[in-house]
């Protein structure tokens, strides 16, 4: 029977317009290609001191939220949330000497990976204390909203961090006060190695915004265009004054909590299973079914993420450490 | 002090119901109405202790809040574990903990169950499995469920109860405390006493929902809302999430709705409460209300019945105000008992 093409309903409110999604995929591919070199190369030769820990499968979620923000807006990542970085324009360059404990890196050589943040770009640095940063955004909103200001925090968070007292005040505060701020959840299945359903005796950590008066939602975080729409929504309501949103994304954790962790806890066939929901390929099988993005596209805008992270290794291994003498910079305020 | 039944002025005036299925009997109508009654009374004479300079240290009453104490410590069965908070003075009463060491304890006095060394109600008694309050509130809800984990892993049927106030749910201890019992479907009962004020602080700047209940689902728990000046409702409400925590349905949150009539504590005049507010509350004062039920469903034949009770309460309390104030300071050696584990 010939029929016409059904009606199609727009999936979204928010669609991107076809440079955003381009610059999007350019974004995830690029966090892939740092996260994948630092994790399973420069570690493995032992050119990265410290632990690694990586958003693998996860790019769409950083990618796809952060590019909401305007200039003077504050971020708190997560430590899986390298496209929020690289979004607020943090180079590549300063990441990898970050990595390699360089004083060209974020912490001038005196932390390790994740563990960075740079106020310059309102990138609010990352500590192991998950969920800390979630009263921090609450108070970076609490000024923007007593000073007028048109300016939105977002904070991220896993499942894990959402059991955490300071989760709990600072969502419960910012919601008293119609904070302008977002909390982003990436609920990717596990906490190190605790599943969800050792983590709390709900569903969906969504299910907990109605005890905070605050809309709270589900989204599949594998899927750049939801995440996308969902994200735009919340932080313009933050930002038109109608306070805090929760936005739950669903999405899985494919490594180990860090690079030394194999995760033989993960049932067989859960990484199989998830590996089909990529978000990267998914987007360029979308992207080339609309006609914005070919195969030979796809592959040089891999060879220029290649390029970028080849380049940044390259530089950072050509800087310094940090002298001896510079011990004590920054342990206090010097003014 | 003395106190009589007083016929009905107003149609509108606040009036109890018993649950459709409270299983009372008459001693035990009598007892809810001898424990609510010695909690106030109790309370009336701390309060003329303390400003007779007496008392050492602060003073928090619980009036308006006693049917709320009573109720859910009656529920309790033997080798139940209760945490008082600073307003459940009436559910030390109902464990049974006597009078005078309670005055004692306010006293400062070798008599109090901390031997002089604490005040108020920062004790406990574990032999009755009272577990001792402290200023932090709320930091009592993990400790709680980590009495219900061990029921549960040695396959008690016994329940753990504590009670916050609606503003340490606002705290750290509370979620994680809650979380943890809900993850692990613990025998948790948490009785969240919303009075109106936390300190100084209104529930509207304390959490942005209208019942503090709803949280109950993010947790993936039971709860409900019970009026917290029915001391039958109390009871009720408390022996029904009894029956699910030890048949394994998980942690129940009830929210007592009630009010705070006093200031904080006997130092703060509560000024920031506007007077209609606490008027209506006057209203609604659960000892009185179940006086009159007692009366109207003549489950006392007369008022003398009542007066009897209250003649009673009040000959004990004389005669425990002075044995408490007979009774001497803690010696100076014994300073250093209990503080290290002997």
């Amino acid at each position: 029977m010939a029929t016409e093409p059904a009606m199609q309903r727009p999936r979204f409110t928010h669609v991107p317009g076809d440079k955003t999604k381009l610059d999007m995929l350019h974004y995830m591919k690029l966090v892939r290609e740092i996260e994948d070199r630092i994790e399973r190369k420069l570690y493995r030769q032992g050119r990265i001191v410290g632990g690694v820990y990586v958003g693998l499968g996860q790019e769409a979620i950083s990618v796809g939220t952060a590019v909401h923000m305007e200039k003077d807006d504050v971020v708190a990542p997560s430590h899986r949330d390298m496209g929020v970085f690289l979004m607020r324009g943090i180079t590549p360059r300063r990441i990898i000497a970050q990595y390699m404990g360089r004083r060209a890196g974020l912490t001038r050589g005196r932390d390790g990976n994740m563990h960075m943040g740079d106020m310059d770009y309102n990138v609010i640095a990352f500590v192991s204390h998950l969920g800390d940063n979630v009263p921090v955004a609450a108070g970076c909103a609490l000024v923007f909203k007593q000073k007028n200001q048109k300016r939105v925090a977002l904070c991220y968070n896993g499942e894990g961090a959402t059991s955490r007292g300071d989760w709990h005040e600072g969502i419960n505060f910012a919601s008293i006060h119609k904070l302008p701020v977002v909390y982003f959840v990436n609920n990717n299945a596990y906490a190190y190695s605790t599943p969800v359903s050792l983590q709390m005796a709900i569903e969906d950590v969504a299910m907990r915004a109605p005890g905070y008066g605050i809309p709270g939602e589900v989204v599949d975080g594998n899927d750049i265009l939801a995440v996308y729409d969902a994200a735009k929504r919340a932080v313009d309501r933050a930002r038109s004054g109608e306070g805090p949103s929760l936005v739950e994304f669903k999405t899985f954790r494919m490594t180990g909590h860090s690079a030394h962790d194999d995760a033989g806890y993960v049932p067989p066939g859960m990484f199989e299973e998830w590996k089909q929901k990529d978000p990267i390929p998914r987007f360029e099988r979308q992207l080339i079914e609309e006609g914005v993005l070919t195969g030979k596209r796809r592959d040089e805008m891999q060879t220029e993420c290649a390029k970028i992270v080849d380049d940044a290794v390259d530089w950072a291994e050509q800087q310094p450490y940090p002298a001896p003498e510079e011990l004590t910079r920054d342990v206090y305020y010097e003014g | 002090m003395e106190s009589t039944v007083k016929p009905s002025t107003s149609d509108e005036r606040y009036t109890l119901t018993a649950p459709a299925d409270l299983e009372l009997d008459r001693t035990g109508y009598l007892e809810l109405y001898y424990f609510m009654a010695l909690n106030r009374r109790l309370e009336e004479r701390l309060s003329n202790l303390y400003r007779q300079n007496k008392v050492v240290g602060g003073l928090y009453s619980s009036l308006g809040q006693e049917g709320c104490s009573v109720g859910t410590a009656y529920a309790l069965e033997r080798g139940d574990f209760l945490a008082p908070m600073i307003r459940n003075l009436g559910s030390f009463l109902v464990r049974g903990v006597d009078p005078v060491h309670i005055i004692g304890q306010y006293c400062a006095r070798a008599i109090g169950p901390t031997g002089g060394k604490d005040l108020n109600v920062h004790f406990g008694w574990i032999d009755r499995g009272l577990v001792s309050p402290i200023s932090m509130l709320a930091s009592l809800v993990p400790v709680f469920a980590g009495i219900a984990l061990e029921m549960k892993m040695k396959g008690k049927k016994n329940v753990a109860l504590t009670y916050v106030g609606d503003g340490a749910t606002s705290t750290t201890d509370f979620h994680e405390g809650m979380n943890f019992a809900a993850v692990h479907k613990l025998p948790l009962i948490i009785i969240v006493e919303n009075n109106g004020y936390a300190y100084s602080t209104p529930t509207a700047m304390q959490f942005n929902v209208k019942d503090f209940v709803v949280r109950a689902q993010g947790y993936g728990c039971y709860g409900e809302i019970v009026d917290g000046n029915n001391v039958m409702a109390a009871l009720d409400v408390t022996r029904r999430a009894r029956e699910r925590c030890i048949n394994g349905g998980g942690p129940v949150i009830i929210e007592a709705k009630t009010f705070r009539r006093k200031g904080h504590a006997e130092h703060d005049d509560a000024g920031y409460v506007p007077a209609a507010l606490r008027a209506e509350w006057e209203a609604k004062d659960p000892l009185d209300a179940y006086r009159r039920f007692l009366d109207m469903h003549r489950i006392v034949e007369s008022a003398a019945e009542i007066e009897e009770i209250d003649a009673r309460i009040n000959q004990m309390l004389d005669a425990a105000v002075d044995e408490a104030l007979a009774s001497p300071f803690p010696d100076p050696s014994t300073l250093m008992e209990n503080v290290y584990g002997d």
